[in-house]
């Protein structure tokens, strides 16, 4: 934990303890996310990940990490988790191991093993009510091998497997309100793009023990098909117009760590990425803007914190 | 047999060229193979694609060795190993690069016995790092070099492998890819078919024995932290963000901080210091920066700079 709390952008450590060199694209929101995430939780981290993007972070013999990580198939990082916090707590509990030498155990998915095939050995991790941190960065599609849908993809986005007129016909699928509805210790939303906001989370969730999971999202330069300089504009942008609202779950109850005010129209952030080109060209789509709207209107009327 | 080999970066279009140029041999009558070859790694990274083109079975599988044509859509990937540019290119091979350079320096500069020819591009394209489309001109003129596909074949080959995109991007893609096939025409035909490959001279690999060793040496522990900073993921950036420090504010935590890469660090003076061997030019740092001081310029145009001071320091020999 750090000595002083973060309220500011001043205030975040730029030790850079997350090694460069990684294989991630030019302008991965997922790796903006995780490199700051990794200044707060330390070196003192052991990483599960299941397979996605991040699969390419730690080839042997190269690591951007300082501890250890642990690669696991698709649907199964939680119990990987499970099985490194079991161990540490045999070590621990037969003095083979210092207290102060303890490990946060940290699973890393995307949204396509988190929302998908991942679930529920998440939902069981929590039922155990497992010690460890979740942390789901959201491109909203299976980004590593080519953006095809997955659940996370939101309505109307045009994906690899969604290129009709009006893009994918599903919804986003609420994760967090799932996740929530187990009563895990800690839940929240954060993204990259807010640095302060998902450094206070990540500290919250901490020095709390018990399951805690967070999802960032992660703006993605080719998935969504936008410009890599505009990564962390257009995840300004997700905050601005609320469609990526920024929460936690804590003690039973959802509070919201920003209420965008004035929230911008939703088409401001849409019309960033060739994604939901379909929605502006060749002629404007009204139908589809205004029920997207609408599913943002609707989810912020009457929140007051 | 015609064998070429595009080489690219990823997000420049070159498997799509590949394919493009594959296909248009196809409508020429021609068997064909095209495949796309890359590592794990993203967007920006070296990728290759081949294309083997008879007018028989092609019996010949796996990477090409011996390329007839090299077209190259980034000349910065001729010095990278990992890229393998200049793998197997012989007196019987032709070279096409994008480049500012001219045949001449690449020549001396490679000491090569094969043929050079600059990608054309028209007046309008200023930098080359950022031309449009770059992989469609190399299928295009790909195409005009080997002299067998016509204009109609190779606009219905784009139609054929965009056309989900819609018709406006292939329209703009072939209108791109015919300008481009006009220029090459004083080059029309002069990639010829490579002589076919017989079992008969099959050498085998020349195989190096190694002893087995013990089991617990041969699998070393790695201890050592964060070593992926041993790659240079600077070989990916076209772009080079650059900060005029006469402008900087020293809010250091807001370029450091979105720098998805961790490849800007904050020295004794309170100043950010952006690290060239890693920054792969995404350039969101020159997004971000709030007093603006951060400028994207070519890389080229920086190494160029860069090779310039550095000559006016060494003193002649």
């Amino acid at each position: 934990m750090a000595k002083t709390p973060i309220r500011r952008m001043k205030d975040l450590p730029s030790s850079h303890l997350f090694g460069s060199g990684t294989p991630m694209c030019a302008g991965c929101g997922g790796l903006e996310s995780l490199h700051q995430i990794y200044e707060i939780l330390g070196p003192r981290t052991v990483f599960v990940n299941a397979a996605g993007c991040m699969t390419l972070l730690a080839i042997y013999p190269f690591t951007p990490f300082r501890g250890s990580w642990l690669y696991t198939a698709m649907a199964s990082a939680p119990a990987g988790a499970q099985g490194i916090r079991d161990a540490l707590d045999i070590l621990l509990e037969q003095q083979r191991m210092e207290p102060a030498e303890d490990l946060n155990v940290v699973v890393l998915t995307g949204d396509g093993s988190a929302n998908g095939m991942g679930l529920s050995a998440t939902s069981a991790a929590m039922e155990r009510n497992l010690d460890f941190l979740y942390i789901c960065y959201d491109n909203e599609g299976y980004g590593n091998t080519g953006q095809q849908f997955s659940a996370a993809t939101p309505h109307g986005a045009r994906t690899a497997t969604s290129t009709g007129p009006h893009g994918f016909s599903g919804n986003k699928k609420d994760l967090f309100s799932i996740w929530a509805a187990h009563k895990p210790a800690y839940v929240a939303t954060a993204i990259g793009a807010e640095p302060v906001d998902l450094a206070r989370k990540i500290e919250a969730a901490k020095q709390l023990k018990g399951p805690r999971l967070i999802i960032t999202l992660a703006p993605c330069p080719p998935g969504w098909d936008f410009d890599p300089r505009d990564a962390a504009d257009i995840g300004k942008l997700a905050v601005k117009t609320g469609i990526w609202p920024l929460k936690e779950y804590v003690d039973g109850k959802v509070v919201h760590s920003k209420i965008p005010h004035p929230r911008l129209p939703v088409e401001e952030y849409l019309q960033t990425q060739g994604r939901f080109s379909h929605l502006f060209h060749p002629r404007r789509d009204e139908g589809l803007l205004a029920e997207i709207q609408d599913s943002v209107d609707r989810y912020w009327n009457g929140i007051t914190e | 047999m015609y064998r070429i080999r595009f080489h690219g970066r990823g997000g420049q279009g070159m498997k799509t060229a590949s394919r493009v140029l594959g296909t248009a041999f196809f409508q020429q009558g021609f068997q064909v193979q095209d495949a796309p070859r890359y590592g794990a790694e993203r967007r920006g990274a070296p990728i290759f694609a081949y294309v083997r083109a008879s007018r028989t079975a092609i019996n010949e599988r796996g990477v090409i060795r011996h390329p007839d044509l090299v077209a190259i859509a980034d000349d910065s990937l001729v010095s990278s190993p990992a890229a393998g540019v200049l793998q197997g290119l012989g007196p019987g091979t032709t070279m096409l690069i994008n480049s500012h350079d001219t045949p001449e320096v690449w020549r001396h500069r490679l000491n090569l016995d094969a043929t050079i020819l600059i990608v054309p591009v028209g007046e309008e394209v200023t930098d080359r790092a950022d031309l449009p489309f770059a992989g469609m001109v190399c299928a295009a003129a790909a195409a005009r070099l080997v002299g067998v596909i016509g204009r109609e074949a190779l606009a219905a080959a784009i139609r054929e492998e965009l056309g989900a995109h819609g018709n406006a991007l292939a329209d703009r893609n072939i209108e791109t890819a015919l300008h481009t096939y006009d220029l090459m025409q004083d080059h029309a035909g002069a990639v010829t078919e490579g002589t076919e490959i017989s079992a008969e001279n099959y050498a085998s690999p020349q195989w190096i024995d190694l002893p087995l060793e013990n089991a617990g040496r041969a699998a070393p522990s790695i201890h050592a932290a964060a070593t992926s900073t041993l790659l240079k993921t600077g070989l990916w950036r076209t772009m080079r963000p650059e900060i005029d420090y006469t402008h900087c504010n020293r809010c250091w935590w807001v370029c450091s901080t979105f720098c998805p890469d961790s490849a800007i660090r904050v020295n004794e003076a309170g100043l950010p210091e952006i690290d060239y061997d890693h920054c792969k030019g995404c350039l969101i740092c020159v997004a971000k920066c709030p007093p603006h001081a951060i400028e994207a310029i070519p890389e080229h145009l920086a190494q160029a700079r860069e090779e310039k001071a550095h000559a006016a320091k060494t003193p002649d020999r």
